[in-house]
């Protein structure tokens, strides 16, 4: 991306678009793409600044480099050197509200590609039961298409991604098409441990899928590189080994010469023709405060689940595309707990360069479908264990994790003994839908553009309490039959659950559904109300997977787009 | 105790005062209390406010720098290079911490203006306070001016996990933070990942996996728990 931070924008005149693209993160990104090379001129909107992940990036720096050894503070809460410019849990002048008794926190970046920048890469598939849930066990609703009308859209993503890994073949977590993944990466140390762990209690553990490349992507205008195994792919990836937007989607809209990007600009509201149908957008320039307005033929939102919400509740009194009342409503977030341990059979293990892929080289995915189908358990849906522990670059925490004592030549043993002995076990599970967590505005509140901001309700049910306390007490169980001892206070899984927003994975406030009486969109994410009016984000799923959603949101967002595209080009549109 | 002030108190409020002009508010907050410094009582301090500005959200990542301004007097710096030197000292493996710097870093940490470096920082600084206090109360001189043998007394009774000496658990509590910030300032400098032996951040075409000497340790010890080694 051209770096321009300081001169001020043109209001696009000299720019027709057919189409408006609203965000330029993964959703955004790949609409932008998608519409670009079906031949139709698209103008994306990004809220955030102009961003260069090759120039602004700090890959091989090193934490003593950093203040604070780089590590986390609330102004860049993944430490010094993550990507996230201008975001975090708060944003100056661009708050959010809490209703009284719900924690929820929302994570927003402020920069082109969104939060593509920073993200966890992890891409496992839903599966054919994630699409019918409700079939399965009566909560919730069904998604209006099935898996087998993802697949081809998933293989396809994952081609122009990049995904190194590989195929499991278990239940519910479906193969990709043969050619369709780049190898996967040799587990570390750890990983080995806790998979004969794991193993040894009958759950599976398996090579992971991360978005992340072990073979180059060659291409004329935007060729990406394989990883050099080096740098947390969290700081941004400057040789596009690590997906983000940035390096993949946006220059290659850029190159078809059908795209225009704007930045600092934060959609205020979607503008209506007399027709009925969206006639183009109006937004605030972030450093002057002037509104312009920009027409296009269609225009798709990817602002993100709860920022797109948040957009139709401010474009029209009672929300536009609203009329299911379902706008904002549906909000989950994936739950989350951490689980850690100390290995003594992994004190003063033979040292090597165990940085590798930076993400996780294995996985444990959800093991107990059958068990839930059988009504043994007494929680309904899955999740899955982020597995860690390894030599990690030494920053801003001690190496030995609390395990030191005393001081002297002992505290220097105990450094030694005791760094990269330790397993991690993360759970990331499915939430269910309720209807006590949704968004909506806020009666009083404003941010600095005079908009009115969100207000968030959240309240988790015991069908996530009781799957965080058998993921706690699955993990506790790996780590004892390593002989370690775990070093996570136990906690009751009320207190021991991330909070709502926490795990980042916010979906489902424009839900997609079979009727205008269910949801917001139809199964292409057009809204049953507006037919001009597309949402490509996280907003439309119906249910969230324990799977982490990204690669979803993408496939999904190809599969409407390219429907969008269709449309267009035979002048429905 | 009577309840009056005692010239020891009185001393190791003195001592403790050369820490900062903040010490004149825990002094008249400590004479109410009937107990001070007796060995072992943390003194109460009231830190002014770090006010200034943090890196902000869009800090520069390439030329990184600290904004902030550096708290420390050249006594307290003293006194963390000392315990630093004890702390870490030079070994087969690595060189002191006290060489390496660490005071500066522990300056920079508890001068940051952000809710853990604050919270760190009213631990630390009333922990260097009542370690002159204790030297004082029990050998009568300060920190600085106690041979080896002393500050290891003080710090024995303080430093082990499960030992720490009847009612000296806040003390103890300092030190392991102090332990744990140094163990980090310490680490991530070329010279503590050499002695861990962190060998990483070089980029390769390649990443080959574990070598041979590694799988063969976690074998062997997955063996002994009765684990089959796995790949």
């Amino acid at each position: 991306m051209p770096s321009d931070k300081a001169a001020p924008h043109k209001a696009a005149n000299d720019f027709e678009p057919d189409a408006i693209v609203v965000g330029s993160g993964a959703a955004g990104g790949m609409a932008a793409w998608v519409l670009a090379r079906a031949g139709i001129k698209v103008l994306v909107l990004e809220a955030g600044r102009d961003y260069d992940p090759v120039k602004e990036n700090a890959m091989l720096k090193w934490n003593y480099q950093a203040p604070l050894r780089a590590g986390s503070t609330p102004d860049k809460h993944f430490g010094f050197y993550d990507a996230t410019a201008d975001g975090g849990w708060e944003i100056a002048g661009e708050p959010y509200t809490n209703a009284p008794g719900s924690v929820f926190k929302w994570w927003r970046s402020r920069m082109l590609g969104g939060r593509t920048n920073h993200w966890g890469r992890h891409v496992p598939r839903f599966g054919p039961y994630d699409f019918k849930s409700h079939s399965r066990d009566g909560l919730g609703m069904d998604w209006p298409i099935s898996y087998d009308d993802m697949a081809p859209w998933y293989d396809r993503t994952e081609k122009i991604v990049g995904v190194s890994g590989a195929n499991s073949g278990l239940e519910n977590h479906p193969d990709s098409s043969p050619g369709v993944l780049q190898p996967p990466t040799p587990p570390r140390i750890n990983e080995l441990a806790i998979k004969a762990g794991a193993n040894a209690l009958g759950i599976p553990c398996v090579p992971s899928r991360y978005a992340v490349l072990t073979r180059d992507i060659p291409d004329d205008d935007v060729p990406r590189q394989a990883c050099f195994y080096a740098s947390p792919c969290g700081r941004g990836c400057a040789i596009g080994a690590a997906f983000q937007s940035t390096t993949s989607f946006l220059p290659l809209a850029l190159a078809t010469g059908k795209t225009r990007i704007l930045t600092d600009a934060m959609v205020s509201r979607v503008v209506m023709g007399a027709d009925g149908k969206a006639a183009g957008v109006e937004y605030f320039d972030r450093h002057t405060g002037a509104a312009h307005a920009i027409k296009a033929r269609a225009v798709v939102l990817a602002a993100s689940a709860c920022e797109t919400a948040r957009l139709l509740l401010n474009s029209k009194d009672g929300g536009l595309a609203n009329s299911s009342g379902q706008v904002g409503r549906n909000l989950v977030d994936t739950t989350g707990t951490n689980v850690s341990g100390h290995i003594p059979a992994l004190e003063n293990r033979p040292r090597y360069n165990e940085d590798g892929k930076d993400v996780a080289h294995l996985y444990i995915p959800w093991w107990l479908y059958k068990e839930q189908a059988a009504g043994k358990l007494d929680f309904p849906r899955g999740y899955h264990y982020e597995i860690g522990g390894r030599f990690h670059a030494p920053g801003a925490g001690s190496p030995a994790v609390g395990l030191e004592d005393g001081y002297g030549a002992r505290l220097k043993e105990d450094a030694r003994r005791y760094y990269g002995a330790q397993i991690s076990l993360t759970v990331r599970g499915e939430m269910i839908p309720n209807a006590d967590s949704y968004c909506e505005l806020d009666p009083r509140v404003k941010d600095r553009f005079g908009l009115p901001v969100l207000r968030f309700h959240w309240k988790f049910s015991d069908h996530e309490y009781r799957q965080i306390a058998h993921g706690i007490a699955t993990a506790r169980a790996i780590i004892e039959k390593l002989g370690g001892t775990v070093l996570t206070p136990q906690l009751p899984p009320e207190e021991a659950i991330a909070v709502g927003g926490w795990i980042i994975h916010e979906v489902g406030t424009t839900r997609m559904g079979t009727s205008a009486d269910n949801s917001v969109t139809d199964q292409y994410g057009r809204t049953w109300d507006v037919d001009n009016l597309v949402i490509a984000d996280g907003g439309v799923f119906t249910s969230n997977a324990h799977k982490n959603p990204t690669l979803t949101i993408m496939a999904l967002a190809w599969r409407s787009l390219d429907h969008l595209a269709a449309r267009m080009r035979k002048g429905e549109v | 105790m009577s309840g009056k002030i005692d010239r020891r108190t009185t001393l190791a409020w003195v001592t403790a005062a050369a820490a900062g002009p903040w010490m004149q508010d825990a002094m008249a907050q400590n004479a109410m209390a009937p107990d001070a410094a007796q060995p072992g009582t943390w003194p109460n301090m009231e830190l002014p406010p770090i006010t200034a500005r943090g890196y902000g959200s869009d800090p520069n990542l390439v030329d990184p720098t600290v904004p902030w301004p550096l708290t420390l007097s050249p006594a307290q710096r003293a006194m963390l290079k000392t315990i630093a030197g004890m702390m870490l000292p030079a070994d087969g493996h690595s060189p002191s911490a006290a060489s390496l710097a660490i005071d500066a870093f522990i300056d920079e940490w508890v001068s940051a203006p952000y809710p853990q470096q604050q919270a760190d920082r009213a631990l630390i600084l009333p922990g260097l306070a009542w370690l002159d206090a204790e030297c004082k109360a029990r050998f009568g001189h300060d920190f600085a001016a106690a041979g080896e043998e002393e500050r290891r007394a003080v710090f024995d009774d303080i430093a082990w996990r499960g030992r720490e000496k009847q009612g000296y658990q806040t003390p103890a509590r300092f030190f392991a933070r102090l332990r744990g910030l140094m163990m980090a300032g310490f680490y991530s400098l070329p010279e503590g990942m050499k002695d861990i032996g962190y060998i990483g951040n070089a980029p390769s075409t390649e990443w080959p996996g574990p070598p041979q000497q590694a799988l063969a340790h976690l074998d062997a010890g997955l063996l002994k728990l009765g684990l089959r080694p796995v790949r």
